[in-house]
Order: C-alpha cells, then sequence, then structure tokens
C-alpha cells in the first residue's frame, strides 16, 4: 500500500485535485480504509457545517437604499490619477513658467545691452558683448563691401537686429501663449464636462 | 465561477467608477445577499452583519477607483466584506451570537422535540465556527457557505493558494474536534434527558 494521503485529502474533498495527483490520490483511497474514513468525516463535517443556513436579510433594494443613505459624496481618487491630475496642473506651471523666464531673461538682456551702450559696464566689456554690432552679421558684411552705406545700411542693421533678436522672442512668446490658452480651452472643456456629469447625477 | 464580469456589470461598475451612485446601487443589489451572509457567517450576529455589511459597501464606493473590471468584483468586494467583519469583532470583542431561539432552522416546521435539538445542534455548530482564528475562519467560511475555489479564496483573501490550504486544513482539523466533543456530549444529555 501506497503512503497516507491524509494531506490531499482536503483538496481531494473540495475538487481541487487534478491529473496524476487525482489518480495517487484515488487509488490509495480504493485500498486504504483509514484514509477513506477520513474522507467520510471531512464529508461530514461539510454536511454538518450546511445544517446552519443563512437567515432572512431585507430585501436587497431596501438594503441598496440604506447603503446609499450612507454613501459620502467624494470617492477616493487612485494614485495614477493623482499623479495625471498633479501632471496636468504641472503644465501650466511650466508654461507660465518659462514665460516669466523668457521676459525676465529678455527685460535683463535689454537693460544689460542698454548700460553697456552708455558705456556703464566698460569693466565687463571684455566677456559682455553688447550693441548691435555683435548681432548685425549680413548688413555689416554688406556694408564692408560697399554695396550698402547711409540710410540703407541703417535700415538694413535694424531689420536684422529685429529678424535676429525681436522676432524668435516675440515667436516664443506667441507660442507660449497659445500653449496657455490651449490649456485653458482643454481646462474649461474639462471643467464644463464634469459639472454637467454631475448635474445628470444629482 | 465569479472571475468573470457580466457586461451589464462592467458597464454598471464604469458609470459606478464616474461617480455615477444609481449604478452602484445596483451593483449593491446585486451584491448585498452574498456580501452580507459572508460576514454573517463571521460574526454570526444579524444586526451586526448588515451593519458591517453597509460599511462594507461605503469603503466599496470611496475605493471603486481602485477596482479593475479585469478583476472579480464579487472576490473584490467579498475581500472588503471580510475586512469589515475582521474590523468589527475586532472593535466588538465580545459579540453575542443571535439567541438561540433566533438562529435559522432547515426545517421550518419540526415537532417540539425536533426544534430543540436542531437548535442546540445549531448553536454548537455556530460557536465551533466562531471559535476558530479570524484567518481560518474566512478560508472556511469562503469555501464551505460561498463554494469558492482554493484560486478564488487567494485571490480574495490575497494569500497564497498554499495558505489557503493550510488554513483550511487547520479549520476543518479544530472543527472536527470541537464537533466530536460538542455533539457527542449533546447526544449523551439528550439520552439521559430522554431516560
Amino acid at each position: 500500500m501506497s503512503r497516507h494521503v491524509s494531506e490531499w485529502l482536503n483538496a481531494y474533498h473540495d475538487g481541487e485535485l487534478h491529473g496524476s495527483q487525482l489518480q495517487h490520490v484515488e487509488a490509495h483511497l480504493a485500498e486504504c480504509d483509514m484514509c477513506q474514513a477520513e474522507l467520510e468525516s471531512l464529508q461530514g463535517l461539510s454536511s454538518l457545517l450546511q445544517e446552519v443556513p443563512a437567515p432572512t436579510f431585507p430585501p436587497a433594494r431596501r438594503f441598496a437604499a440604506q447603503v446609499s443613505l450612507r454613501l459620502p459624496h467624494k470617492q477616493t481618487i487612485v494614485p495614477g490619477k493623482q499623479i495625471l491630475e498633479i501632471g496636468w496642473w504641472m503644465i501650466s506651471v511650466g508654461i507660465l513658467g518659462a514665460w516669466v523666464f523668457i521676459s525676465t531673461s529678455s527685460v535683463i538682456s535689454d537693460i544689460l545691452s542698454a548700460a553697456g551702450n552708455l558705456g556703464l559696464l566698460s569693466s565687463f566689456s571684455g566677456w559682455l558683448a553688447f550693441g548691435p554690432s555683435s548681432n548685425i552679421y549680413l548688413s555689416a558684411t554688406l556694408g564692408q563691401f560697399g554695396l550698402l552705406s547711409g540710410n540703407g545700411l541703417n535700415w538694413a542693421e535694424t531689420t536684422e537686429t529685429l529678424t535676429r533678436i525681436s522676432l524668435p522672442q516675440i515667436g516664443l512668446q506667441i507660442s507660449i501663449a497659445v500653449l496657455y490658452l490651449s490649456w485653458m480651452a482643454i481646462w474649461w472643456a474639462r471643467h464644463t464636462r464634469q459639472g454637467r456629469g454631475q448635474l445628470l447625477e444629482s | 465561477m465569479g472571475s468573470l464580469l457580466a457586461t451589464g456589470e462592467i458597464e454598471l461598475v464604469t458609470q459606478a467608477q464616474r461617480g455615477d451612485r444609481n449604478a452602484f446601487s445596483e451593483l449593491v443589489c446585486i451584491h448585498a445577499q452574498g456580501v452580507t451572509n459572508l460576514i454573517y457567517r463571521m460574526c454570526g450576529n444579524v444586526q451586526i452583519a448588515e451593519d458591517a455589511a453597509q460599511e462594507a459597501f461605503v469603503q466599496a464606493w470611496l475605493h471603486l477607483s481602485f477596482y479593475r473590471p479585469q478583476t472579480s468584483l464579487r472576490n473584490w468586494l467579498y475581500r472588503i466584506a471580510v475586512n469589515a467583519a475582521t474590523d468589527i469583532l475586532r472593535k466588538e470583542k465580545r459579540i453575542l451570537p443571535n439567541a438561540i431561539e433566533d438562529l435559522p432552522l432547515r426545517d421550518s416546521h419540526p415537532g417540539p422535540e425536533a426544534l430543540l435539538f436542531q437548535t442546540e445542534r445549531t448553536a454548537l455548530i455556530q460557536k465551533a465556527i466562531f471559535s476558530l482564528p479570524d484567518a481560518s475562519r474566512a478560508v472556511l467560511v469562503l469555501r464551505e457557505y460561498e463554494e469558492m475555489s482554493y484560486h478564488e479564496i487567494a485571490d480574495t483573501l490575497d494569500i497564497p493558494v498554499g495558505t489557503v490550504m493550510s488554513r483550511l486544513n487547520y479549520a476543518r482539523k479544530i472543527l472536527k474536534e470541537k464537533l466530536e466533543q460538542s455533539l457527542f456530549s449533546q447526544v449523551e444529555v439528550d439520552h439521559v434527558q430522554a431516560r
């Protein structure tokens, strides 16, 4: 006779054994009275436990109404959603931060440039290059070759300064404004949708 | 098997996760009986079971966004129910099971002697179940009364299948010992009284 299968009897009784394990237990039970008796005692215990029927509870509708009265308004937000929500607000903070940084840099740059032109920062002139000459390449080259002179050269220098310095800044400012307005539009759309959802629920 | 949600139930869960209270109420209706029964089997008192079941559903509502519809809603609710039952048993250390005359009976129209025998027997079985440690009792209740598979129990209680098996073996061993003693003495008492 093979080894007793006591440790597998619960699983066998609950229909949790399969394949070779099941065959092994069944083969052992066929020849072992002790394990067979143990299995019968497990079956008896299950029948005994079923003698305690469940009481009658109130109808499900009434129970659901009672639960409904106890429900708080807010549900807990999952961490993933919280991270998304934080990320969403960080976008606007990032856009505003970029705008503040670019504007501040521009103002500081203008101040330093003006101070440099007035000769107030002469001691730093070695490493600070101010004035239109540092940003004007094409018009200066054209002037050197005598292709431009007088008002034409001045006009070309002004245009080049505007193109090289001001236009990228204006472009950046416009991009930031568009980004921020888009964010505002999406926020407004989400807010309106949520509001409508809450209205429908109430 | 409780791991698959019906399409209607998935829809209700999705709506409830968006904050729809009516959808959640429908889910409560579907699972009220199972959750209340489970808690009753854990604590043995009808009123406390109803109250704890309501609390379990409130917790389910609060944490519904954590539920993933790929898993079984019943198992998820049962986990909350077992926790609610364990909490209430911890808070109210001396929960008194329902009075013996309030115990439900299998035979609804027994004779006076059979009634007495049946109620006493039911009380003994319940007493033996409540003497088990909470963890073993939860596994036993899920297996014997909710007829869950070992994998479902493991999923519900978030424990390994091996632990389910060992807790179930332990619970049945203790129950057999206790019931053999108490039912034997009950038979003896009845025999003496009959004489």
